[in-house]
């Protein structure tokens, strides 16, 4: 049984990877290159040591990393994070719909397409929204107050947040089910307002940036675009595989013995 | 396929198949990928998925 929906959690994770690889090759790519290249136009911190790494004329930095833009040069680095969004749609899907999704699917909330749904919400939650709320993405060329290794713990100290709050409110909204779905759902509220409060306590990023507000803004809408399209995709895939498999289940085949036409999902 | 109920019995259910050698590779492999992806900062691989992180959100130098 775990196997099956470990297969269904990479397929469904193969599925949303190739679409972010798209997203990557299509629209993140130019994006980014118009972000370095608006960064090197302004060129307003490229000698001042920040920690920015970026905004150095459009190279994004290899120059500083020695011998990388060298050995990146025969493949090139945008195509290899095409690879790397495919290789993070089959992590997610493996992760959370593979492993996570198979362990808490008795105990979330609701049936069939609703369970995958939270699943994915849960999901979204845990990897990009909690994190979002202390470190929101940034294009190239943000110089950032807090050191990388400040800002890579913020981000795993959120994901673990995010992934506490998404179980403590599904176990509110189960354990208040019965006294009404009004009290249940402002259960389930609570750790998500004790979330929000958390990235408020939590110390500021502040940036410097030379790009314009409304180029941010488009970035910044164009990933939370992208991660919600593989959230979606995760979440259908996985549930049309769970269905086509359950009715074959029922309805196999063979159809030789009518052991169980009703599994119970809940 | 037999359906488990609890996500306790969905634990008990996955026992017999989860040796502890291809749980070790499991999360190997899984935590590779992550940390990869996620957190490793080293030039040569943060310059290949320099993209896929910006696209994803995720936290860069």
């Amino acid at each position: 049984m775990l196997q099956t929906y470990l297969v269904r959690g990479l397929k469904a994770g193969l599925v949303a990877g190739i679409a972010l690889g798209l997203f990557v090759a299509v629209l993140a790519n130019p994006m980014i290159a118009a972000a370095e290249g608006l960064a090197g136009e302004h060129g307003s911190h490229d000698a001042s040591g920040g920690s920015d790494h970026h905004a150095d004329g459009g190279g994004h930095g290899h120059d500083e990393h020695g011998n990388a833009s060298g050995v990146l040069g025969v493949v090139s680095a945008s195509l290899l994070s095409v690879g790397g969004g495919v290789f993070w749609g089959l992590l997610l899907g493996v992760v959370t719909f593979g492993l996570a999704f198979y362990v808490l699917e008795p105990a979330i909330p609701g049936t069939g397409a609703t369970k995958h749904a939270l699943a994915a919400a849960g999901g979204f939650v845990t990897v990009s929204g909690a994190p979002w709320l202390v470190l929101p993405p940034q294009p190239p060329g943000v110089e950032q107050a807090l050191s990388t290794d400040a800002r890579l713990s913020l981000y795993a100290g959120m994901m673990l947040a995010g992934l506490t709050a998404c179980l403590l409110a599904g176990y509110a909204y189960t354990r208040l089910r019965d006294r009404g779905r009004v009290r249940a759902l402002v259960g389930a509220a609570v750790p998500c307002c004790l979330l929000v409060g958390l990235a408020l306590v939590l110390p500021t990023n502040s940036t410097t940036q030379a790009l314009p507000a409304a180029f941010v803004a488009a970035f910044r809408a164009q990933v939370l675009f992208g991660q919600v399209v593989v959230w979606t995709l995760l979440a259908a895939t996985h549930a049309w595989l769970s269905a086509g498999e359950d009715t074959t289940a029922t309805h196999g085949p063979t159809s030789a013995a009518p052991s169980d036409p009703h599994p119970s999902s809940d | 396929m037999a359906t488990a109920n609890t996500v306790h019995e969905r634990i008990e259910s996955a026992r017999p198949a989860l040796t502890t050698p291809r749980v070790a590779l499991g999360l190997t492999l899984l935590a590779i990928l992550g940390f990869t992806l996620l957190f490793v900062q080293e030039p040569l691989v943060h310059d290949s998925l320099h993209n896929a992180r910006h696209a994803a959100g995720i936290t860069c130098h």
